[in-house]
């Protein structure tokens, strides 16, 4: 498959004033030139191909939304290189913009003081879309994402969720080859979040858009993205499938099973051996529930098996680790554990 | 899924262009209230250095370098002009590049400058309509006198007022690009507003400086942006003299283009997009 975006060894630097605490720390900044170094970005490397769904998640400070704005062109690299659509961004802007489509969650393009109609019109004349495009687009968009109503009405009016349904769909009018969503679904209501999510699935799938999401909310990559890039300080920690991620990082995966009556400690100590065994460790024991934890992802039949066998149980439940508490396990462990 | 799409041609980049004209001149007229309050400010603000003229030739006008008749329709025409040029480029694009928006004006596929100026164009459009008004106010106290001294000058006026346009919106998008290197660019922007004040001939005709201030002028643009525009316009400059006129600001209007482009190239590179 075609490569649509290369990264290699990207960094972003830039500099930070100092400035000491209070109102006299204010004063002394206008005569202090102190400043510090930030590296946003450091030595990244990656490849995406053409039609893939990528979501890049990070702490806050990861260095994602910088990432992003090299890739479209905003930002220049402090070193590095990358092509997008086998152009450089920053040199390429202009060239670039007709063939990708932005969302930045926090900064619509929507013009603020006319209707949500006009931008569309603008943009319609500007991006060059034809019209079969241009019909087929806008009208999924209006049905898709509930425009109708919205569209005579002055950007400024509308509500955080009406401007970002409207600014998703200004940027994908054109149906550009590629698409990059800055935190497309800050700030909405879970139905409208759902709303959103389902129009970015349609429309990849549609035209082949090749798709690279920033978020925060990770059901916005896990219901739209086959592959995830974790960014931890401006470095690449992690690139691959979910599942790959979910295998790597989802050491707990737990069966819990509810007794109809309570375990002896005679019979107790012998399952522990069996479960010890089959590659699972017996975490908890309380009266009539039992926990088994393993890290193995084939062992959940041969431990579901032995319990059922040993044990009166009337329910039993396969727990995995969701890929949010994943992450939020890796954002809390130190840099050396993380690796 | 879509092939690589080429750049615009030069017809598509017109017809982006004209609709982003026609979109920013409606976004001028959004706001009813604020329109004519602008118009009464305006007419308050000009009407005061009038009066303080009026005072001064009321006293002793002999030695003035200027008659009354010819006193007081420049100034009415100044400050029409100097109106009509308003295009709040440096508030605009100063705040999205303090906010980052500036980061959504990148991404279109138009060149960012020359959006900017269609931009700036409808500004002044919107601003030259409201002038209108303050020019009829003028005519109501000064007569046939603020009419232009001929048809060639006043053909010759309108290719002057094209110029300063392209003139005013160079200097402003040279000036506003200090915002990328300094965060806030108000001092800037300051600073442009007292050299336009100072050197354009906005509070007087150049002939009332004193020869040091007129010389340092003559090395500025900023005078092209008002003081030429009007002395064709009152008759000061005809024929050749005014044809020399507009060589010197069609000069002005190229040069301070090429600059704005050149030095846009490293405040681009300067540019930080902090947040999201």
């Amino acid at each position: 498959m075609e490569t649509a975006l290369q990264v290699e060894n990207l960094s972003k630097s830039y500099q930070r004033r100092l400035r000491a605490p209070g109102l006299l720390g204010a004063f002394k900044g206008l005569f202090s030139s102190a400043k510090e170094e930030v590296k946003a970005v450091k030595d990244l490397s990656f490849t995406i191909r053409r039609g893939e769904k990528v979501g890049l998640i990070g702490e806050n400070g990861a260095g994602k939304s910088t990432t992003l704005k090299m890739l479209t062109g905003i930002l220049t690299p402090t070193s590095g290189k990358l092509e997008v659509l086998g152009r450089v961004p920053w040199k390429e802007r202009q060239h670039l913009a007709l063939n990708i489509g932005v969302v930045f969650g926090q900064r619509p393009q929507l013009l603020w003081d006319i209707p949500v109609r006009e931008t569309f019109r603008l943009l319609k004349t500007m991006y060059r879309v034809p019209d079969e495009i241009y019909q087929t687009t806008y009208n999924e968009a209006v049905a898709r994402l509930g425009l109708e109503k919205l569209l005579g009405t002055p950007v400024r009016q509308l509500s955080l969720g009406q401007r970002m349904r409207c600014d998703l769909a200004a940027a994908l009018l054109h149906a550009p080859a590629v698409v990059f969503l800055d935190e497309p679904t800050i700030g909405l209501d879970l139905s409208v979040k759902e709303q959103v999510r389902e129009y970015i699935a349609d429309m990849q799938e549609r035209f082949g858009t090749t798709l690279l999401i920033t978020t925060h909310d990770l059901k916005d990559i896990t219901e739209t993205c086959d592959r995830l890039l974790l960014l931890d300080k401006g470095s690449l920690l992690f690139d691959g499938s979910i599942r790959d991620f979910e295998r790597k990082y989802a050491s707990d995966r737990r069966i819990v099973a509810e007794l109809h009556k309570p375990v002896g400690l005679e019979e107790l100590a012998g399952l522990t051996k069996e479960v010890t065994k089959l590659g699972g460790v017996l975490k908890e024991s309380e009266g009539r529930r039992i926990v088994v934890e393993h890290k193995e992802e084939g062992a959940a039949p041969a431990l579901t098996q032995l319990l059922l066998a040993r044990l009166p149980v009337v329910d039993l439940n396969l727990e995995k680790t969701d890929i949010e508490t994943i992450v939020t396990r890796i954002y809390r462990q130190t840099p050396e554990k993380k690796a | 899924m879509r092939d690589l799409q080429p750049q615009l041609t030069p017809l598509e980049s017109l017809r982006s262009y004209t609709s982003l004209f026609l979109r920013s001149a409606k976004a001028g007229f959004a706001y009813q209230a604020s329109t004519f309050t602008e118009i009464l400010t305006a007419a308050f603000i000009y009407a005061v250095p009038m009066l303080v003229w009026r005072q001064v030739y009321a006293q002793d006008p002999t030695g003035m370098p200027l008659s009354k008749e010819h006193m007081f329709p420049y100034l009415l025409l100044a400050c029409c002009v100097n109106y009509s040029l308003s295009m709040g480029v440096e508030f605009r694009l100063g705040n999205r590049i303090r906010s980052g928006l500036i980061a959504t004006d990148l991404l279109k596929p138009v060149d960012f400058q020359v959006s900017q100026g269609v931009i700036c164009i409808s500004d002044s459009v919107f601003h030259a309509l409201l002038g209108l008004s303050v020019f009829f106010c003028g005519f109501l106290f000064l007569g046939p006198a603020v009419f232009p001294a001929s048809a060639s000058s006043f053909l010759m006026f309108l290719a002057s007022f094209a110029l300063a346009f392209l003139i005013q919106y160079g200097i402003c998008f040279i000036f506003v690009q200090g915002a990328f290197y300094t965060y806030s660019g108000y001092g800037i922007f300051a600073a442009r507003g007292a050299l336009h004040q100072t050197f354009s001939g906005l509070s007087a005709p150049l002939a009332f400086y004193p020869p040091f201030l007129k010389s340092a002028g003559d090395w500025l643009p900023f005078q092209h942006a008002i003081h030429t525009p009007v002395s064709i316009y009152m008759g000061w400059a005809e024929g050749a003299q005014a044809l020399h006129l507009l060589g010197q600001q069609a000069i002005w209007a190229v040069g301070l283009y090429f600059l704005g482009k050149l030095l846009l190239v490293g405040s681009l590179k300067q540019l930080e997009v902090q947040g999201g």
